[in-house]
């Protein structure tokens, strides 16, 4: 299958270079997981595929099983039948209820569990976490860490454009708006992303595992370079990582320019996430 | 045209025509209410989200004149059902007619007052949220009063020659008037009362 | 009910009246046709366009490439291809989908099948389609402003749809064109309302219905109930775009006070969810009715399946938070919209499990809508089974908005719904025209169909779900994407292959219409009630109004003697 599939691409692609031959099963997977919950989404992918298949095999044997033994010629004489008798009815409710519990109800409960104890549950307080703010705008990401006081929307903030860096291992959570319209932040890498709205804030947190660097790309449509909005995302080891931050917290407060307020996009953090930001 | 012909083509009106258009028309007014519903739905998803209504530096517009408004709307409405139970009895009446025209057109001019009148309170199309709700929910509202004096104006004509489809015509229509003056009675009490 | 004594006019005789002006249902249903069919060339050859610029980006277009857009060496510019897949979306399901299944279906089916001899509404079914020309030269005319099409995506979210995002009288033309569109629609849709609960011939119940009339019926009810939502929501961005209120405008970008861009989000899909039944439904309903007529047996529980279409259309109107897990609504809405939408599962289920228990023990007749029906079972079995991934919140956080999601909604949107509509117009045409389509040339667009339509989305959805999102120019920028050209390249050259098989249909259409063999009054031997009327059907269809006797799907009836099906005139044959 894999050959076959090989010799198709190559057949159809004469100009593709040494760099892309890579096998089709290969090429179909998603980006390596690099967070601690992607392997929930994935594997909940996977349950979900391996139910489908089981069903859609019932289908596929009911149309191409039907359509072979009852065809005219094997089958001239139909059975009469209106599957209104109880029987008949009871059968078609009772596949519909086995595709529910059997699939709906199974993964909802997954998904659910995951969603409120993994997705939902944003790192506490006393906890020790980086915080990052992310200012969208047509086209790039602006990313601002609080800074040697620890407080956004300071002289001090480390600013960044489209240009993320993170300690692995460490709990990341980012609350997130937009400047102009709406963006999606999204991780591929880390199987997540969040809408950024002007007007309001959302939030979104991951723990990275691996380190690297990793794309990071708007997902929403954006305005007509909305491809180019890419941003890199690296994450370091822990050491490296906050060397790297104090390096920049001590730039950042020789460079401060405080008489340009278009720096001070950022807002105050709280901790418990709002959901819009202050209307004046 | 002799009364009396006038009243036997109006009481031809046969019972399948009367099925049919009141059908018609309350799909119809189920498609007008709910555009009307997203714009009431948008109005209370911006009022509970503020933290002060209105915003800011906004003036709620005294309620004299939509007061007025919506005691211009009521008469007409009132009018206009006079009109009905009269046509239904095969009576042609022009006047009653006219005088619910004539206040709906008073409506529309007192509608045309509320918007000078927020003008000079320096309340502007484009000064935010609070004045948006304003003007935008005011003008769909006087879009389709507009549309309905139209009809009025139509039928009116209409009636010199009264025919089979006369008394349905005329309940039709008054659906469609009657609905926008509930629809005026809900904006009124929701954007200015409350 | 049809108490209603329904008038015979002359027949019109000047070209006008005929065929442009036309109080008829069934010239209307044709101008539709047409309409939708001219659409969906340009929307495909918009598709092809999109195709391409994925495939090789910044390589020009082949042939007419030079000629469109001499600017950029006759490769599509950045700009360009959004207003493509802005439009390439909105053409399809506004003014491709929308007039061939409601607009030529709805017309052509629902005064045949349920015996009348015209709409209730001549008038009204008229301004209905010349609102959608009105709105389609609006559509068209927004191609030729200064700064170019809508470009905001099929969805046109605020604030990139607000003058903010998007210059120019572009998108604003846009929003009117739908505006116009949804008052078009609207007025169809009152009047297959009133048609089919007034107009059903005598003895015709609700459940003597064909699944068609059903399908067609649940569509307009949700047609008529929710168009008007996007259409305040289209006034309110229109509003913002053209006087300057800040309905859809917040944070930074509004002066003062505040509005909230989600909001259009939220009307957009209590409209959008539905929107996607109402494209469904008319074809599930063709689909059921004529795997019955093919398989040469009654609707297996004909009965269960309206009761079906009737909840999943009261069930789609409260499941639209799906499309916006990724916006963060509260958690608990997130949770409920979940929950609801996986509801949907059973009434599907019930679909599949009546459709092949229609099958079972028939015997198969294959010709050309036969298999367009089997088709949509197949293509809509994948369609719909690939929902439950963007059901639930998790997955649904890493697939939303990438080719995963275009692929599941090509599948359900487009091919199901396209083969739909080819099974209609193959099943229908005799009807319409008079003469029948080329069997063989039939069969042939529906394989090349099916294999092209089967790479182009199943592409789309490997390609999503290893990472490539949507709306992109040149996905190759990204260095996680360059494994995908390969398959890019695939899913082009089969929209290609599929784009040449329509030729197949356009070329058998238009020569069946002159030159295909003469159509008896029943070719495909089937009891509903335009086939008891000549083809192509007279001028008001019945001369008497037919008095119903017995279901729709009264087929193979072992009592029948000569023939294996009975009209629904007749009265039921018992042993």
């Amino acid at each position: 299958m894999n050959l076959l599939l090989n010799f198709f691409m190559k057949f159809f692609v004469p100009s593709a270079n040494a760099a892309e031959h890579v096998g089709f099963f290969e090429a179909i997977k998603p980006p390596v997981d690099i967070s601690t919950n992607g392997h929930l989404i994935d594997s909940l992918f996977n349950l979900t595929t391996n139910l489908i298949l089981f069903f859609f095999f019932f289908v596929c044997l009911g149309i191409f099983g039907f359509s072979y033994l009852y065809n005219k010629k094997r089958h001239p004489k139909p059975f009469y039948d209106h599957g209104t008798s109880r029987k008949q009815l009871a059968l078609v409710a009772g596949i519909g209820a086995l595709v529910f519990i059997m699939v709906d109800m199974q993964i909802t409960t997954i998904s659910n569990h995951d969603f409120v104890n993994h997705f939902l549950n944003y790192p506490k307080d006393t906890e020790k976490v980086v915080k990052v703010e992310v200012l969208a705008q047509q086209w790039a990401w602006n990313f601002r860490y609080p800074g040697k006081d620890g407080i956004f929307n300071t002289e001090d903030d480390v600013v960044t454009l489209n240009d993320l860096r993170v300690p692995v291992n460490t709990k990341i959570v980012f609350q997130v708006s937009s400047k102009d319209v709406i963006h999606a932040l999204f991780f591929p890498n880390a199987r997540i992303k969040v809408d950024a709205m002007p007007g309001r804030i959302s939030r979104l947190w991951y723990e990275l595992t691996k380190t690297g660097q990793y794309p990071i790309a708007c997902a929403e449509m954006c305005g007509t370079f909305h491809y180019r909005m890419q941003a890199k995302l690296t994450v370091y080891p822990e050491a490296e990582y906050d060397a790297w931050i104090a390096e920049m917290e001590e730039r950042a407060i020789h460079v401060t320019e405080p008489d340009k307020p278009e720096l001070f996009w950022g807002w105050q953090w709280e901790p418990n996430g709002i959901t819009t930001l202050s209307k004046n | 045209m002799a009364l009396a012909e006038a009243r036997n083509n109006i009481m031809q009106s046969k019972e399948g025509d009367k099925v049919i258009s009141s059908v018609a028309m309350v799909v119809a007014l189920i498609s007008f209410g709910m555009l009307f519903l997203t714009l009431m739905m948008s109005f209370a998803l911006y009022r509970f989200t503020a933290p002060v209504w209105p915003p800011a530096g906004m003036e709620k517009p005294s309620l004299l004149i939509p007061s007025i408004s919506t005691f211009l709307i009521i008469l007409s409405s009132l009018a206009y059902f006079s009109f009905e139970k009269k046509t239904a009895k095969g009576l042609i009446d022009k006047q009653g007619l006219m005088i619910t025209l004539i206040l709906g057109s008073s409506f529309m001019v007192s509608q045309a007052i509320f918007w000078n009148q927020l003008k000079s309170h320096g309340i502007f199309v484009s000064s935010g949220i609070f004045a948006s709700v304003m003007y935008a929910f005011t003008w769909i509202h006087a879009a389709h009063i507009v549309m309905a004096l139209v009809l009025l104006v139509w039928l009116y004509r209409k009636l010199s020659s009264p025919d089979k489809m006369t008394a349905v015509l005329v309940s039709s229509a008054g659906k469609f008037w009657h609905f926008l003056g509930i629809v005026w009675l809900v904006m009124f009490v929701t954007i200015f009362v409350l | 009910m049809a108490f209603f004594e329904q008038d015979i006019h002359d027949a019109p005789t000047t070209f006008l009246s005929k065929y442009v002006f036309s109080y008829d249902h069934k010239v209307i249903a044709k101008q539709f046709l047409w309409y939708g069919i001219a659409f969906l060339g340009v929307g495909g050859m918009m598709a092809i366009m999109i195709r391409w610029t994925l495939a090789f980006p910044g390589e020009p277009f082949p042939v007419i490439g030079d000629l469109l857009f001499p600017n950029s060496g006759g490769a599509v510019p950045p700009d360009t291809y959004a207003m493509l897949f802005t439009l390439h979306g909105t053409i399809m399901i506004f003014f491709a989908i929308t007039p061939i299944l409601i607009g030529a279906f709805g017309n052509f089916c629902i005064p045949l099948m349920i015996g009348a001899r015209d709409m209730v509404f001549p008038t009204l079914n008229m301004l209905s389609f010349w609102l959608a020309v009105l709105s389609a030269v609006l559509l068209l005319a927004s191609l030729f402003t200064p700064l170019g099409g809508a470009a905001g995506g099929w969805t046109s979210y605020p604030t990139l749809s607000t003058l903010i995002g998007s210059a120019g009288v572009g998108q604003t033309l846009w929003c009117l064109s739908l505006f116009v569109l949804g008052v078009s629609s609207t007025m169809g849709a009152v009047n297959y309302i009133a048609t089919i609960i007034t107009l059903r011939a005598p003895g015709m119940g609700y459940f003597d219905m064909p699944l068609t009339v059903w399908g067609l019926w649940l569509t307009a009810v949700l047609n008529a109930i929710f168009l008007p939502v996007l259409g305040a929501g289209l006034l309110l961005l229109t509003f913002d775009r053209v006087f300057g209120t800040t309905f859809f405008l917040a944070g930074a970008a509004a002066t003062s006070g505040s509005g909230d861009p989600v909001l259009f989000q939220h009307v957009f899909w209590i409209f959008g969810h539905p929107e996607v039944y109402i494209l469904i439904l008319p074809a599930w309903g063709v689909v059921s009715d004529l795997l019955s007529f093919f398989a040469r047996k009654p609707a297996f529980g004909a009965k269960a399946t309206a009761l079906a279409m009737t909840s999943i259309t009261i069930l789609s109107t409260v499941v639209y938070g799906h499309h916006m897990y990724s916006t963060q609504m509260s958690p608990l809405l997130t949770q409920s919209f979940m929950m609801l939408t996986m509801v949907i599962s059973i009434p599907s289920a019930v679909f599949f499990a009546n459709w092949l228990g229609t099958l079972w023990k028939g015997s198969i007749r294959f010709q050309t809508p036969m298999l367009f029906s089997l088709g949509v079972v197949f293509v809509f079995g994948l369609g719909g089974l690939t929902g439950l991934y963007l059901a639930t919140v998790s997955t649904d956080l890493y697939l939303h908005d990438t080719y995963f999601v275009v692929g599941h909604f090509h599948y359900t949107m487009a091919a199901s719904v396209l083969l739909g509509g080819f099974a209609g117009t193959y099943y229908w045409f005799p009807k319409m025209y008079g003469r029948m389509m080329n069997e063989r040339l039939g069969k042939i667009h529906f394989w090349i169909s099916m294999v092209g339509l089967n790479g182009i989305f199943m592409g789309m959805m490997i390609i999503g779900h290893a990472g490539m999102h949507r709306r992109i120019y040149n996905p190759f920028v990204y260095e996680h994407l360059q494994n995908l050209i390969p398959l890019n390249r695939f899913i082009t050259y089969s929209a290609l292959v599929m784009g040449a098989g329509q030729l197949f249909f356009v070329y058998n259409f238009i020569y069946s219409m002159y030159k295909g063999p003469i159509a008896t009054q029943n070719p495909w031997e089937v009891g509903t009630l335009e086939w008891t009327v000549p083809s192509p059907a007279p001028h008001y269809n019945f001369k008497e109004i037919p008095v119903v006797r017995c279901g729709p799907h009264e087929l193979g009836n072992p009592n029948l003697v000569g023939k294996d099906f009975q009209y629904q005139t007749e009265e039921l044959v018992k042993a």
